[in-house]
C-alpha cells in the first residue's frame, strides 16, 4: 500500500512539474534573445490543446504508429520510478536498476523508430536512422558513467550511486569551510559527460533543435512529423518527463541534498532541477546547433570524458 | 542430479553411455523445444515442394540431426561424442543442400562440410590428448584425472578453435553466413538456434572436464565474446538479405554467450563462486533464450520469404497490413533479441550485466578492466541490435512496399507454420515475465559447470533484482493499458480522418523514395568503416541532369575477403604446382605405395 502511494506520488511530481521545466527553458531562451517570451505555463496549454485535437492518420500506418506514443510515455514513466526525487525514494530501487532504466528507454526508442518508419516518409526514416546511430554513442557514454559511479559507490543501484556521492558543490564549501569531506574530481568528469548525454537524449541544442520541424538536419523532431493530436501530446509529454527525470539524476551528483527535512529537501531538489533547466537554456541560447556530421564528435567527447573518469578512478584506487 | 543410461555397443574404446546432468539439461530443453517447433513448421513450409523434391530423404536427415543433437548432449564417452558429432555434421549438410540445383547452395554446403571437418580434426586431437592424460575415454574419468596447467591450456585452445568453428567465433565464422540463408527456413532455425550451440556445449563440457584452467583462458574467452558480439552485430547491420542478416546476428549472440562464459571462468579462477555461477548461468540461459527467439525469427523470415520469393529487405515493405499476426510474432522476436524488458533476452543479458558489475567491484585490477570492457561492449551490442532490428522490422513490415507487388493472398499462412511460432513467442514472453524457473535452472547448470554448490551462495542477490524487474514490467504493462484507454476516451465519438503521409508539400512521392534498410544503416556503417570494409559501387554523378544510373553498396566480411580467400588461393596454387610434378603411370604409384609400406615396416621393426 505504502509502495503504491510512493509510485503515485512519483508520477504526480513528474507529470505535474515536467512541463514547467520546458517552460523555464523557453523563458531563459527568450530572455537571452531579448524577448518577453511565452508564459511559464505555455507547455501545459499546448498539451491541453493537443489532447483536445483530433489526430490525423496516414493511410500507410498500422497500429505500431498509434501504439508507439503510448509505449514511449509508459517507458518514460517507468524510468521515473527508478530515479529518486529529492526526499522521495525511488519505488523501483534495486541492484541493477540502471540496466532496467537503460533498456526500458530502449524499448521506447524501438517503438519510436519503427513508428517513424511506419509512415513510409523519407524524412522520418532519416530521423529514425540518426536516432538509432546517435543513441548508440550516447548509450556508450551513459554506461561508461555508470561503471565509474558504481565503482565509487560500491553499488549498482541508481539511487545509491547518485545519492551516496560527495556532491560536487561541496568543492566550493571545502574552500570556505575546511574539514568538509573531500570531493572527487572524477565526479566532475562524470557530471560533464552526463550533461552532454542529457542534451543529446532530450533533443536539445547543440545536438538537435526542438523548435524547428522541417529542417532535414533534425533528429527527434522529424521523427514525430506525422504525429498529431493525442499521440503528439503523449510524445511531447514523454519528452518533458524524460528531461525532468534526467535532470533529476544529475541533481544529487551536483547539489547536497540530505538535510533530513522533507520539505527542505524537496525545495533543494527542485532548486537543483531549476538550475539545470537554466543551464540547458543558457547552452541553447549561447550555442549554435552543431552540423550533423559533428554531432557524433560531440557524443564521443561525452564518452571520452566518462572514460577518463573511469581511468582516473582506477588509477587513484 | 545425474542420471546414467548404458547400452551395449561393440566399438573399440567406445561405450554407449549417456549421462543427463544439470549442464546437459538446459541444452536438452533448448534442443527439444526448437526441433519440435521447427519440425511442425516444416510440415506446412515444405508443402509446396511435395512431389517435386525428395521430401522423405529430407525428413530422414532432419530426424537424424535431432537424434544426433540429443546424443551429443548426453554422450559420456569420447567415441560416442565424436560419432554423434559427425552424424550431426553430415545430416545438416544434406539439410542445407536441399535446394541443390542452385550452385551457391552447393557451395555453401561444401564450405560448411569443409569447415566442420577442420573442426573435427582439432577436436579429435583435443579428445585424444585428454584421453591419453587420463587413460580413459569416459568423460567422468577424464574429469577426475586432473590436468597439469600446460596441458589444460593446450586442450582449451584446441577446444576454442575446434568448437569455435562450429559456434561461429570470429574469424572462423565464414561458413555460417552462407549456410544459414542457403537452407530451408526450419533448417536455418535449427542450425542457428541449436546446432551452433553445440560448439558452446562442447566448450562448456571441456571446461567442466578440465576443472581448472590457466588464468589467461578467462580473459581470452571474454575477449572472443566482445569481438564476436560487436563485429557480429555490425556485419548484421550491413546486410541486405533477411536470412543472412539473421545469420550474422547469431554470431552476436554467440558473442554474448561467450562473454558470459568468460566471466564465469574469471570467477572460477579468482575464487569468486557467485561470479562464476552468474557468468555461466547467464551465458547458459542466453543459449536457451537465443534458441527461442532466433528460432522464432528464422521461422518468421521463412514464412515471409515463402510468399515474397525474395529475401532482399530493400524490396519489401508494408507486409504488416497483409500479415498482421506474422508481423506481430516477428516483432516479439525482434524485441526479445534486442534484450528489451518484458522478453527473455533481457533476463539473460541482465544476469551477465549483473555479473560484470559484480566482477568490476570484486576482481583484481586487470579483471575489473576486463569487466568494464565487457559492460561497454554489451551496451554497444544492445544499442546496435536495436538499430539493426528496428531497421529490419521497419523496412520489411512497415511503410509501403518498395518493389514487390503485395497481394492480399499473402495473409493466408498455414496454421502449421503459425502455431509453432506462437509457442516460441509465448515462451519468450513467459521467461521474460516469469523468469524464476528458468533462472533457477540456469544457475544450477552454472553451478554444476563450475563444480560449486549453489546452496551456499547468495543467490537471493540475483532473485531480488529479478523480482523488481518483473514488478517494473507489470507496472509498464498496466501503464500501457491505462494510457491506451485514456487515448480511446479522448478520441471517443470523434471521426478520425485518414489521409496520405505528409510529404512536406511534395505530393508526387512514390514508395521508392522511402528510406531503405541500407540508407538506414548507412550512418553507423560509415562510422565504423575502418573495421567494416564498406564498399560502394556506382558512377559519379556528372552534369546538371545526370542520366539514369545505378549504385550498390555492400559490407564485405573481412575475414572471408582478406584472410581465407587469399589463404585458399595460395593453397590452390600450391596444389596446382604439385599437379605439374604428377607422375602419369599407375605402376609408379604402386611403387610409391610399396616403398612407403617398406619404410613403415622397417621403422616398426627397429
Amino acid at each position: 500500500m505504502n509502495n503504491i502511494f510512493l509510485i503515485l506520488s512519483h508520477w504526480l511530481i513528474v507529470l505535474v512539474l515536467s512541463p514547467l521545466l520546458i517552460g523555464i527553458i523557453a523563458k531563459v531562451k527568450a530572455f537571452f534573445a531579448g524577448k518577453r517570451g511565452p508564459s511559464f505555463f505555455q507547455p501545459y496549454f499546448d498539451l491541453q490543446k493537443l489532447f483536445q485535437k483530433t489526430p490525423v492518420y496516414s493511410r500507410t500506418t498500422t497500429w505500431v504508429f498509434r501504439g508507439a506514443p503510448i509505449v514511449n510515455l509508459a517507458a518514460v514513466l517507468v524510468l521515473a520510478l527508478i530515479v529518486p526525487l529529492g526526499p522521495f525514494k525511488a519505488p523501483l530501487e534495486f541492484g541493477g536498476d540502471i540496466l532496467l532504466a537503460a533498456y526500458i528507454l530502449g524499448l521506447g526508442r524501438f517503438f519510436m523508430i519503427i513508428a517513424s518508419l511506419d509512415t513510409g516518409s523519407s524524412f522520418e526514416g532519416m530521423g529514425a536512422s540518426r536516432e538509432a546511430f546517435f543513441s548508440c554513442l550516447s548509450e556508450l557514454a551513459l554506461f561508461m558513467s555508470f561503471i565509474t559511479l558504481s565503482l565509487m559507490a560500491h553499488s549498482i543501484s541508481l539511487s545509491t550511486m547518485i545519492v551516496s556521492q560527495v556532491p560536487l558543490s561541496w568543492a566550493l564549501m571545502g574552500v570556505l569551510m575546511p574539514g568538509t569531506p573531500a570531493w572527487s574530481p572524477v565526479l566532475l568528469l562524470v557530471a560533464a559527460s552526463f550533461f552532454i548525454v542529457i542534451l543529446a537524449e532530450n533533443a536539445r541544442i547543440p545536438v538537435d533543435d526542438p523548435d524547428t520541424h522541417l529542417e532535414l538536419t533534425m533528429i527527434h523532431e522529424v521523427m514525430v512529423l506525422d504525429h498529431s493530436g493525442v499521440d503528439f501530446g503523449y510524445m511531447l509529454y514523454a519528452a518533458a518527463v524524460k528531461l525532468f527525470v534526467f535532470a533529476g539524476i544529475l541533481v544529487p551528483i551536483i547539489f547536497p541534498l540530505q538535510t533530513g527535512n522533507t520539505l527542505v529537501d524537496m525545495l533543494l531538489f527542485l532548486g537543483g532541477i531549476l538550475t539545470i533547466g537554466i543551464a540547458v537554456g543558457v547552452v541553447e541560447s549561447t550555442m549554435a546547433r552543431l552540423r550533423l556530421n559533428r554531432v557524433k564528435d560531440f557524443l564521443l567527447i561525452a564518452f571520452a570524458l566518462s572514460f577518463f573518469a573511469f581511468v582516473v578512478k582506477m588509477w587513484r584506487g | 542430479m545425474e542420471k546414467y543410461f548404458q547400452l551395449p555397443w561393440q566399438v573399440p574404446f567406445g561405450a554407449f553411455s549417456l549421462k543427463l546432468d544439470a549442464l546437459s539439461l538446459i541444452f536438452l530443453i533448448a534442443v527439444s523445444i526448437l526441433v519440435f517447433c521447427a519440425g511442425i513448421y516444416a510440415i506446412g513450409y515444405m508443402r509446396p515442394y511435395k512431389g517435386k523434391q525428395p521430401l522423405g530423404l529430407h525428413i530422414f536427415f532432419y530426424l537424424l540431426l535431432s537424434a544426433a543433437l540429443v546424443v551429443i548432449i548426453l554422450a559420456n564417452n569420447v567415441i560416442l561424442f565424436l560419432g554423434a558429432w559427425e552424424m550431426m555434421t553430415i545430416s545438416s549438410y544434406f539439410l542445407i543442400v536441399f535446394h541443390d540445383r542452385d550452385s551457391s547452395v552447393r557451395r555453401a554446403g561444401l564450405l560448411f562440410l569443409v569447415a566442420s571437418h577442420c573442426g573435427t580434426f582439432l577436436l579429435m586431437m583435443m579428445f585424444f590428448l585428454m584421453a591419453q592424460n587420463s587413460g580413459s575415454m569416459n568423460f567422468d574419468l577424464i574429469h577426475h584425472a586432473g590436468f597439469p596447467g600446460f596441458l589444460a591450456g593446450v586442450v582449451f585452445l584446441l577446444a576454442i578453435i575446434g568448437f569455435g568453428l562450429k559456434a561461429g567465433f570470429l574469424p572462423l565464422h565464414i561458413w555460417l553466413p552462407h549456410a544459414h540463408p542457403a537452407s530451408p527456413s526450419h533448417v536455418s532455425a535449427v542450425l542457428s538456434g541449436v546446432m551452433i550451440k553445440m560448439g558452446i556445449y562442447g566448450i562448456c563440457r571441456v571446461l567442466w572436464m578440465l576443472g581448472t584452467v590457466p588464468d589467461w583462458c578467462g580473459y581470452l574467452l571474454l575477449l572472443i565474446g566482445v569481438v564476436c558480439g560487436v563485429m557480429g552485430v555490425l556485419y548484421a547491420l550491413g546486410q541486405h538479405e533477411l536470412k543472412k542478416l539473421l545469420a550474422y546476428h547469431s554470431i552476436e549472440n554467440i558473442g554474448i554467450i561467450t562473454l558470459g562464459l568468460g566471466l564465469g571462468l574469471l570467477g572460477v579462477n579468482n575464487h569468486l563462486p557467485f561470479l562464476a555461477v552468474l557468468g555461466f548461468g547467464g551465458g547458459l540461459l542466453h543459449v536457451l533464450n537465443h534458441a527461442l527467439f532466433k528460432g522464432l525469427l528464422f521461422l518468421g523470415a521463412g514464412a515471409v520469404i515463402q510468399k515474397t520469393h525474395t529475401g532482399q529487405i530493400d524490396e519489401m515493405g508494408g507486409l504488416a497490413r497483409v500479415m498482421p499476426l506474422l508481423s506481430l510474432l516477428f516483432l516479439i522476436g525482434s524485441l526479445a533479441i534486442c534484450g528489451l524488458p518484458l522478453f527473455n533476452g533481457f533476463i539473460s543479458e541482465f544476469m551477465i550485466y549483473f555479473g560484470l558489475f559484480h566482477g568490476l567491484a570484486s576482481l583484481p585490477q586487470q579483471g575489473a578492466f576486463a569487466c568494464a570492457l565487457g559492460i561497454i561492449a554489451l551496451a554497444l551490442m544492445g544499442a546496435l541490435a536495436l538499430a539493426c532490428f528496428s531497421k529490419v522490422y521497419g523496412t520489411v513490415f512497415l511503410g509501403e512496399s518498395r518493389h514487390l507487388k503485395v497481394s492480399q493472398e499473402w495473409g493466408k499462412t498455414s496454421y502449421l507454420m503459425l502455431v509453432p511460432m506462437l509457442v516460441l513467442a509465448g515462451l519468450c514472453l513467459w521467461i521474460g515475465l516469469f523468469p524464476r524457473t528458468m533462472v533457477n535452472l540456469a544457475l544450477s547448470s552454472g553451478a554444476y559447470l563450475s563444480h560449486m554448490d549453489l546452496s551456499g551462495l547468495p543467490v537471493g542477490n540475483i532473485y531480488s533484482p529479478l523480482s523488481f524487474i518483473i514488478r517494473g514490467a507489470f507496472i509498464f504493462l498496466i501503464l500501457v493499458v491505462f494510457l491506451a484507454s485514456c487515448r480511446r476516451w479522448l478520441l471517443q465519438g470523434r471521426c478520425v480522418p485518414v489521409r496520405e503521409t505528409w510529404g512536406c508539400g511534395f505530393s508526387k512521392g512514390t514508395p521508392r523514395i522511402q528510406y531503405t534498410s541500407s540508407s538506414f544503416a548507412r550512418p553507423i556503417v560509415e562510422f565504423v568503416k575502418v573495421i567494416l570494409f564498406f564498399r560502394q559501387k556506382g558512377p559519379e554523378m556528372k552534369g546538371k541532369f545526370p542520366a539514369k544510373t545505378t549504385m550498390s553498396s555492400s559490407v564485405l566480411d573481412a575475414s572471408e575477403e582478406y584472410l581465407f580467400k587469399p589463404l585458399f588461393d595460395k593453397l590452390t596454387g600450391f596444389s596446382k604446382n604439385l599437379d605439374i610434378r604428377r607422375i602419369r603411370y599407375t605402376q609408379m604409384y604402386l611403387m610409391y605405395i610399396f616403398l612407403y609400406l617398406m619404410v613403415l615396416l622397417i621403422w616398426k621393426m627397429k
